[in-house]
């Protein structure tokens, strides 16, 4: 682009100052009411259970409890449940990262009879709400006797997801074609093109795809809640559902405590693989 | 489909052609490149293509037997109904109350999340210091898993320790029971809300594709910032919105967070939701998890399903003269 830059604008400086304090003040008000949610559960897990029950609210801890969150750790199997979501996360995310790769290559670069259709069918599948067919492979999974083993989730991330499908679709098709040809003028089938060639280039999308089928694994609810029983399910079962008093009521604080634990993990994946993230959901190519 | 029914080289209406493998002199089997690419095309995607026969096409295909049916997954004795179930969803007022509050959920929460998700993209696409945190502060809630948002928004909004009773009495007000009718309804908008930043990372991308040439014209021709927002922006960004208002739609379909927001907490306490809040999937719950009525919810998810296809249907087909496309993915080779 030329450097053609704007006339300058003949406002006077105050104005700009005034602009910004508004834009600035806007900005920070907005981010506090994102941020803040979460900080109040942070603090709610460093409150005594008097201090949630009493009205007003004491809006902050008098005495900062952070035994709350050894006690939260110690009060169930809390590595245990963290072990099975990590498991179970890392199975899915890895394998569906690679299936749909796999698959997003086939349809970014090659092409046969029916591609249109069956990539047709690859996007309304994306529109079709996965809890709908959630409920009769539950069944179907209970008849096989694949309830309470991690199998499922083996299958799903073997059959590659759309959405990610989709992203490195986009991906593989914006490389130029020259990569490709040499390799199969030297005899190169498909397969080592796409392992030895265009994986290799691929860096930014298979780290997005990763951290965002982790994260949908790390935090789905409803599926090892069908799937697996209570010793074998994940954190986010745990946290819901386990953190009650003998009487069944939960323990708030505890439970606040338990979800800050449960949550930090998937920022902090987040943040440290937000720069290739960023960069891959911006090649999706949605425009 | 297996990759041996695929024909190697493809010349429709007659018989296959002799292997070429077999007439070949050694070394390397002959086939035409056309033909190794079509045949890789569905070694490639063979993994998708099985995998949505068994993990989608299976299920859906056995849900609608299901739906027949009395079947409650117990019960040795049940038996085929045929159009039973259906007609006596029909008959359910709850299936309409139900589905009306999920429709009025699905055109609140869609629309407000786009608008927010595109203000923030717009205000955090300006040259600001620290842009990259404050985007980062405010994706972050989108990254939050649905139980974390759900045990946040109840600490948030407790009768008696949430912050917005704390803020409503300290500025006069009662406290509210944010958490039962009629505001949970709220509750529920706000949690959706709160992940907008979701919206924001993926209009922020395409407003960077926005060529700043047609911004620079649209200056000089003396056009205010809302003008060219509305006029520029906008509609070149109508793909990446319409792609959000029908995820948004399939989201607000499959919101589980109603559930995670009740006291208890789990799939048994979903007959004890907030009328207010109790969707059509919280229904469909209810009749399989707390009623165990396999066949009746299997019914219910199948009229959810033809619904959606129509709903985004009709998306589709009411945004099509709307939507700009600059670049046609397919036209792109």
């Amino acid at each position: 682009m030329t450097a053609t830059s704007l006339p300058p604008d003949p406002a006077p400086r105050v104005r700009i100052r005034v602009h910004r304090l508004v834009l600035y003040t806007v900005l920070v008000a907005v981010t506090g009411l994102f941020v803040g949610p979460f900080g109040w559960l942070v603090l709610s897990g460093l409150k005594t259970p008097a201090e949630l029950a009493a009205s007003p609210v004491h809006w902050l801890p008098g005495h900062v409890q952070w035994h709350n969150f050894a006690d939260a750790f110690h009060l169930i199997d809390f590595l245990g449940y963290a072990r099975n979501s990590l498991i179970i996360a890392l199975i899915y995310a890895t394998l569906v990262t690679l299936s749909s790769a796999w698959v997003g290559f086939g349809f970014a670069r090659l092409e046969a009879p029916g591609k249109k259709t069956l990539f047709g069918i690859l996007i309304g599948s994306m529109m079709l709400p996965q809890m709908i067919t959630l409920l009769p492979t539950y069944l179907i999974f209970a008849k096989l006797g694949m309830v309470d083993t991690y199998w499922p989730w083996v299958l799903w991330g073997l059959a590659a997801a759309p959405y990610l499908v989709f992203l490195f679709r986009q991906f593989f098709a914006g490389l130029p074609r020259e990569l490709e040809e040499a390799a199969i003028v030297d005899g190169c089938g498909y397969g080592t093109i796409f392992w030895r060639i265009f994986l290799p280039q691929s860096w930014p999308v298979l780290s997005a795809s990763f951290v965002i089928a982790f994260t949908w694994s790390w935090g789905d609810y409803i599926a090892p809640q069908l799937l697996l029983s209570t010793d074998k399910s994940t954190l986010a079962v745990a946290v819901m559902s386990t953190y009650v008093t003998s009487a069944g009521t939960p323990v708030a604080n505890l439970q606040a405590a338990a979800s800050v634990m449960y949550v930090v993990p998937i920022l902090l994946i987040f943040l440290i693989a937000q720069r290739g993230f960023v960069a891959g959901m911006s090649t999706t190519g949605l425009k | 489909m297996t990759v041996e029914q695929i024909p190697v080289t493809g010349r429709p209406g007659r018989r296959p052609a002799p292997s070429p493998a077999r007439t070949a002199p050694a070394g390397r089997p002959r086939i035409s490149m056309t033909g190794r690419r079509h045949r890789a095309f569905y070694l490639f995607t063979a993994p998708w293509i099985i995998g949505f026969l068994l993990l989608t096409v299976v299920p859906m295909a056995y849900a609608l037997w299901l739906s027949f049916t009395t079947y409650d997954g117990i019960s040795p004795h049940w038996r085929y109904v045929g159009l039973g179930n259906y007609s006596e969803l029909f008959s359910d007022p709850q299936t309409w109350k139900s589905l009306g509050r999920t429709g009025l959920f699905a055109i609140t929460s869609v629309p407000l999340s786009i608008i927010a998700g595109l203000g923030l993209a717009v205000l955090v696409n300006r040259p600001i210091k620290a842009r990259g945190l404050f985007r980062t502060l405010l994706y972050l809630p989108a990254v939050v898993p649905p139980v974390g948002a759900g045990l946040t928004f109840k600490a948030l909004f407790d009768q008696n320790s949430g912050a917005a009773n704390g803020f409503l009495t300290l500025f006069g007000f009662d406290a509210l029971g944010w958490l039962a009718d009629p505001y949970a309804r709220y509750v529920l908008l706000m949690s959706v809300l709160w992940a907008a930043g979701n919206v924001m990372i993926i209009s922020l991308a395409g407003l960077q594709d926005v060529p700043r040439e047609l911004h620079e014209a649209a200056r000089i021709d003396g056009a205010s910032a809302w003008r060219t927002f509305r006029s520029i922006t906008v509609p070149l960004l109508s793909p990446v919105l319409l792609f959000q208002t029908v995820t948004g739609v399939i989201a607000s379909v499959q919101t589980i967070m109603p559930l995670l927001l009740t006291p208890d907490g789990t799939t048994a306490g979903v007959t004890a939701l907030p009328q207010s809040n109790y969707l059509y999937m919280m229904h469909v719950f209810s009749q399989y998890f707390a009623l165990g009525r396999y066949g009746y919810a299997s019914a219910l998810l199948w009229v959810l399903f033809v619904l959606i296809l129509i709903a985004t249907g009709l998306i589709f087909r009411f945004t099509s003269g709307v939507v700009f496309y600059n670049v046609d993915p397919e036209a792109k080779k």
